[in-house]
């Protein structure tokens, strides 16, 4: 990798410590993150190698992979890690940062599913299970997906078949509209 | 505050999951805590914290929509229960992060169009029965001890970290739910899976990985010699026990490890009857292993 002014986005990783609140340039690599990683099998880039490339100014490169898809949120690397590197917030940051530029992820399901589940929060205020299931077979073309599985939750009681609106309803929608509001007029991240 | 012998109160936030897919930790912890003649009053109206998904894409979401939830629960009286290990964290996140972070919480206020409150306590059912009830006080309580069964407990991720966050035990080496088990006569295995994560809310989008990391959890249970797994997490429970019968077919070791919430044995434990308890629910029926161990 050569690198230069011209192909190390300083902004990118300014912006990522910004909205996580944590240095990227404490981490020197001891690669306990990665180590104690449930996920990193699946991923391309192993924790500690994207802060690695984060380090290194290749913030477009991490967005292009899966790996920030593939964290299940676990907070293992962030307890472990040595030099206090919020990795786990990271993630958040990168997944955010990558979401509000609908970027060139590999990963769509796990990002269909993320949408799904905030826009029932904002329809419904608590989790419609079923509708979450459903909407997510019909919208990732696996139409057969789990098909055996909800009858046999619904037979236990463990899936609501019908599902009423929260009362706090209108005060959830004025969440979302005064978060999109500050983030138009640039006082939000 | 002064010891008094008022009943202890607590105000309720119970979360999505305990309305539908976790019904069985909602009725057991309601059955325990009835048991311990200790008071849970529901938060009027609450909705999702926001759980992984929101906190994943949209921190100011996740801590508005929790701030939120925070401010309902002051429309109750005394500290704030919660039985979900995610909206525990989620919870116990937001309070950490407003208080530490001035910029944050006037965000988040101009979000929820008001001041957001944080003064009150937010505690798992964990730490509400092993220190607020207390150990001995619970063991006292037990009327039909847990005599024999052997149980490995899973903390999973979220009730342990991060550091300083959750604040409920270690977070590598808690001992809240093993402590308990033993208040309840129970016998807790030592194993090596109990901090592995479960692989969550994949569940819905890749469940590969749930079949990956719960069998591998599964696995560990069964070497260490557990005749059953205890969580304290509805989505924790869901991938271990929704999800059981495809990571046998996948692994083609037989598991029939029934997993249990934490209240389901403690509520059993005082004596509550095993048919109030929410075991129909449960997809790897638990009640074959309690009529053995001489317990339903």
């Amino acid at each position: 990798m050569h690198l230069s002014n011209e192909t190390m986005n300083v902004g990118f990783v300014k912006k990522v410590e910004a909205l996580s609140g944590s240095s990227v340039r404490r981490c020197f690599q001891c690669g306990k993150c990665s180590a104690g990683c449930p996920m990193s099998a699946f991923m391309e880039h192993p924790p500690n190698r994207v802060v690695r490339l984060l380090q290194l100014g290749q913030g477009e490169r991490v967005l292009a992979g899966r790996s920030i898809w593939y964290c299940a949120s676990c907070e293992t690397c962030s307890t472990r890690c040595p030099n206090k590197v919020d990795l786990a917030s990271i993630m958040d940051a990168l997944r955010k940062l990558s979401w509000d530029a609908d970027g060139p992820s590999k990963e769509s399901y796990v990002q269909l599913a993320n949408r799904l589940f905030i826009e029932n929060i904002r329809t419904y205020g608590r989790q419609y299970e079923l509708r979450l299931g459903a909407a997510f077979n019909m919208k990732s073309g696996q139409f057969l997906k789990d098909l055996m599985l909800g009858p046999k939750l619904l037979s236990k009681g463990k899936l609501k078949m019908f599902h009423s609106k929260n009362k706090n309803i209108a005060a959830i929608e004025g969440i979302f509209k005064r978060i999109e509001e500050m983030r138009k007029k640039g006082e939000a991240l | 505050m002064t010891a008094t012998k008022k009943q202890m109160n607590y105000s309720f936030y119970p979360g999505c999951s305990l309305h539908a897919s976790g019904r069985e930790y909602d009725i057991s912890t309601r059955a325990a805590f009835k048991a311990l003649n200790v008071g849970l009053k529901d938060v009027p109206n609450w909705f999702c914290c926001g759980a992984t998904p929101a906190h994943n894409v949209d921190e100011l979401l996740s801590l508005s929509l929790c701030a939120k939830n925070l401010n309902l629960a002051e429309e109750v009286e005394g500290e704030l229960a919660v039985a979900c290990a995610a909206c525990f964290s989620r919870l116990k996140t937001t309070q950490h992060h407003l208080k530490a972070d001035d910029n944050k919480r006037k965000q988040v206020e101009i979000a929820i169009d008001g001041p957001a409150a944080l003064g009150k306590p937010v505690k798992h059912i964990l730490e509400i029965l092993a220190r607020d009830f207390g150990l001995a006080k619970l063991e006292e309580n037990v009327k039909k001890p847990l005599m024999g069964l052997k149980v490995a407990c899973y903390y999973g991720c979220l009730l342990t970290r991060p550091p300083g966050v959750p604040d409920l035990d270690d977070c590598e080496d808690p001992s809240i739910m093993e402590d308990i088990l033993r208040a309840l006569g129970a016998e807790p295995v030592k194993w090596s899976h109990r901090m592995e994560c479960c692989g969550a809310n994949f569940t819905l989008s890749r469940p590969g990985v749930v079949l990956r990391l719960s069998g591998a959890i599964l696995e560990s249970a069964q070497l260490a010699g557990a005749d059953c797994i205890m969580v304290a997490c509805p989505l924790c429970h869901s991938n271990l026990d929704v999800r059981q019968a495809s990571i046998e077919d996948k692994s083609r070791i037989d598991y029939d490890t029934p997993i249990f919430y934490v209240t389901q044995l403690v509520a059993l434990a005082l004596g509550v009857a095993g048919n109030k308890l929410g075991f129909e629910s449960v997809i790897v029926d638990p009640r074959p292993l309690l009529t053995k161990k001489q317990l339903l």
